[in-house]
């Protein structure tokens, strides 16, 4: 893991605002998302980080980061 | 072994009487938090098995338990640790403060009935008055009587307090006083200032008035009073949390406070700002003329001047923090906080969250721009980042610090108290965003059923039922939140065995001690004094207007008591009484 699973966690927390407010910020320059839409972005967001903490693996960060 | 030195060693009475006093805190937590859901759920729309004139009955109990049983108490507990640690001595006398504490239950439970008496019918008492009680809204005299001991209790606790730094500073008459014990004094002058206003209020109008001694209020008279006490209790409320922030965020870090001085000045500047801007909550009074309310608004924008410095302090702590655990970069001091620790996480979210809330408070500070925003669902998204975030994830993170000290048991489990505040963060973030922008297009708040026939809603982005939605899923997680906090709690206090492992009992450390800050910074009869000459200014000309315009009593109202079920006859009366 590149992070350690307690930071893993707050940055997914760190995500929901994120996705939240983009929904607000993008319809400031016309880009309308629905909920639905909203809902996939997310998922991607979130997969997208999953990807990037768990690959490639490294056992000390966790350990360094603790 | 090396001897333990937990605050439940060096203070076991004292141990004992905050234990008690943060359960009562955490069960106001658990009933309120649970009746939060219930409006959350009922208000959406999504799930309604209260009529719809119970709601007021949930929302009352769902303030009152919330924003001053749960936090009053917390903080009483909190304070009373800050005070004896700091100053290593123990309370004067601990059958005095089991005393105010008794004092503070009973009120809790004339409270708590009178107002539970709305939905029993069997309790002839009625208190729908919601956590903003002045008038026209009238309650059973419990009710108020309540308040009164609740409030003279934490009265009390603040002498509990001053006997011991009186004491102390016999002994170290050249000593500074210690950060802790001076962030909980002079929380405590300006919360003694402030609550006078609801005392008179309470004792001089509204028992009275409840008792039939008098006829009738003024009920610009009796707003103005509660505003005055309103505001600062927001204050009240968020002293401690600051204080943990200073005190608990940079030694948990792994570093040290930036600078104590500026803690002082910080402390300093909300004991003597914090109570002339209670105006500013009446900004569509049309009793209060607009220069008073010019004045308030002024008041309020500097108090913002504190809340960034200890912006800028906590902030700076943590990384140097960060730093003494091998962060380095521009921003990369952040991976090397300790993200891992419930108590570090809760903390860091909760202050994350406050800056969000201090945003949306300057614009219902706004003298203008307030007129958007005013008893919309904005406000209620508006403190729940402040008080039901940057306050209430603030004490139930530090609790998982507190109640391994107090009790000498670790806590039960440190990843199910993480993922208890990440899920916090996250139901927050859902429920305030969605009331915020239900705010901006004009949805009130204090309603059951906002849905009115022959309107819609028309949000900016989105639809009503989306926001909704939003709401309720933070309402359902943020509840989960609380219950896991609970559990973990309760485990950690009747589960487990007497641990050696549990940390010392200390604060944190500082970069620029006490003597780095001019001595006047100590003197609070100087910055009481001008407190109370800032509250003469604010408030002596705007009291005399609403006297001299309404009187003393008021011109006479009727009042309206809530019922939970209304009476045919009586209605029949009162149209007989309109129309002939």
């Amino acid at each position: 893991m590149r992070i350690s699973k307690g930071g893993l966690l707050v940055i997914m927390a760190f995500l929901a605002p994120l996705i939240v407010e983009l929904r607000t910020v993008l319809s400031w320059i016309g880009i309308r998302l629905s909920a639905g839409g909203t809902v996939a972005l997310g998922g991607a967001l979130v997969l997208a980080v999953l990807i990037w903490a768990l690959w490639p693996p490294n056992g000390d960060t966790e350990a360094k980061l603790a | 072994m090396a001897m333990r030195n937990a605050y439940i060693d060096q203070f076991p009475k004292e141990a004992r009487v905050i234990r008690a006093i943060l359960w009562s805190s955490f069960l106001a937590l658990t009933i309120g938090g649970t009746l939060g859901l219930i409006q959350g759920l009922h208000r959406t729309n999504i799930l309604r098995f209260i009529p719809s004139q119970d709601y007021y009955t949930v929302l009352t109990a769902h303030g009152v338990l919330l924003v001053i049983t749960f936090t009053i108490f917390f903080l009483v507990g909190i304070f009373t640790w800050a005070v004896t640690t700091s100053l290593d001595r123990g309370v004067e006398d601990i059958r005095f403060t089991w005393g105010w504490y008794i004092m503070m239950v009973i009120g809790t439970i004339l409270v708590g009935v009178s107002i539970l008496g709305g939905v029993v019918e069997q309790i002839p008492m009625n208190a729908d008055v919601l956590f903003t009680f002045y008038s026209p809204l009238q309650a059973h005299p419990a009710f108020y009587i309540g308040l009164v001991l609740f409030v003279v209790g934490s009265w009390l606790a603040g002498v509990d307090w001053f006997r011991m730094w009186w004491a102390w500073k016999k002994e170290n008459p050249d000593e500074r006083i210690p950060l802790p014990t001076f962030m909980a004094l002079t929380t405590m002058l300006f919360w003694y200032l402030s609550s006078l206003g609801v005392a008179i209020s309470i004792l001089a109008f509204l028992l009275p008035w409840s008792l039939g001694i008098i006829d009738s209020v003024n009920p610009l008279l009796t707003r103005t009073l509660f505003w005055f006490f309103g505001h600062p209790v927001v204050y009240f409320w968020l002293m401690p949390a600051y204080m943990l922030w200073y005190t608990m965020l940079p030694k948990i870090s792994g570093g040290k406070l930036f600078s104590d001085p500026l803690a002082r000045v910080v402390f300093v500047l909300f004991l003597i700002l914090s109570t002339p801007v209670g105006i500013h909550h009446q900004y569509l009074d049309p009793g209060i003329a607009e220069g008073f309310k010019f004045i308030a608004m002024t008041n309020t924008m500097f108090l913002l001047l504190p809340s960034l410095l200890t912006a800028f302090t906590v902030v700076a702590s943590m990384e140097h923090g960060a730093r003494q655990r091998g962060g380095d970069g521009y921003l990369s001091w952040l991976k090397a906080l300790p993200w891992r620790d419930p108590v570090f996480t809760g903390m860091a979210l909760a202050g994350l969250m406050f800056a969000a809330g201090g945003f949306s408070g300057m614009i219902n500070a706004g003298l203008n721009i307030n007129y958007l925003v005013h008893n919309s669902w904005w406000v209620v998204g508006h403190f729940h980042l402040t008080v039901g975030t940057a306050v209430a994830l603030t004490f139930m993170a530090a609790s998982y610090w507190f109640m391994p000290q107090l009790t000498g048991k670790e806590l039960w489990n440190r990843s199910v108290a993480l993922v208890q505040v990440v899920l916090w963060f996250i139901g927050m973030t859902f429920m305030s965003n969605a009331m915020h922008r239900a705010g901006l297009f004009g949805m009130p708040r204090r309603t059951a059923e906002p849905q009115y026939q022959g309107f819609n809603f028309e949000p900016a982005v989105g639809t009503v039922g989306e926001i909704n939605a939003q709401v309720a899923l933070g309402a359902v997680l943020l509840t989960i939140s609380v219950y896991l906090f609970i559990v973990n709690m309760v485990l950690t206090t009747v589960g487990g065995s007497s641990s050696d492992a549990i940390p010392d009992n200390t604060y944190a450390g500082t970069l620029s001690g006490p003597e780095d800050s001019p001595v006047i910074l100590d003197n609070l009869k100087l910055w009481t004094s001008i407190a109370v000459v800032l509250v003469i200014i604010a408030y002596s000309l705007p009291l005399a207007s609403i006297i001299d315009a309404g009187g003393l009593f008021g011109p006479g109202i009727d009042a309206w008591k809530p019922s939970v079920v209304a009476d045919p006859t009586l209605v029949l009366e009162s149209i007989r009484g309109v129309m002939f």
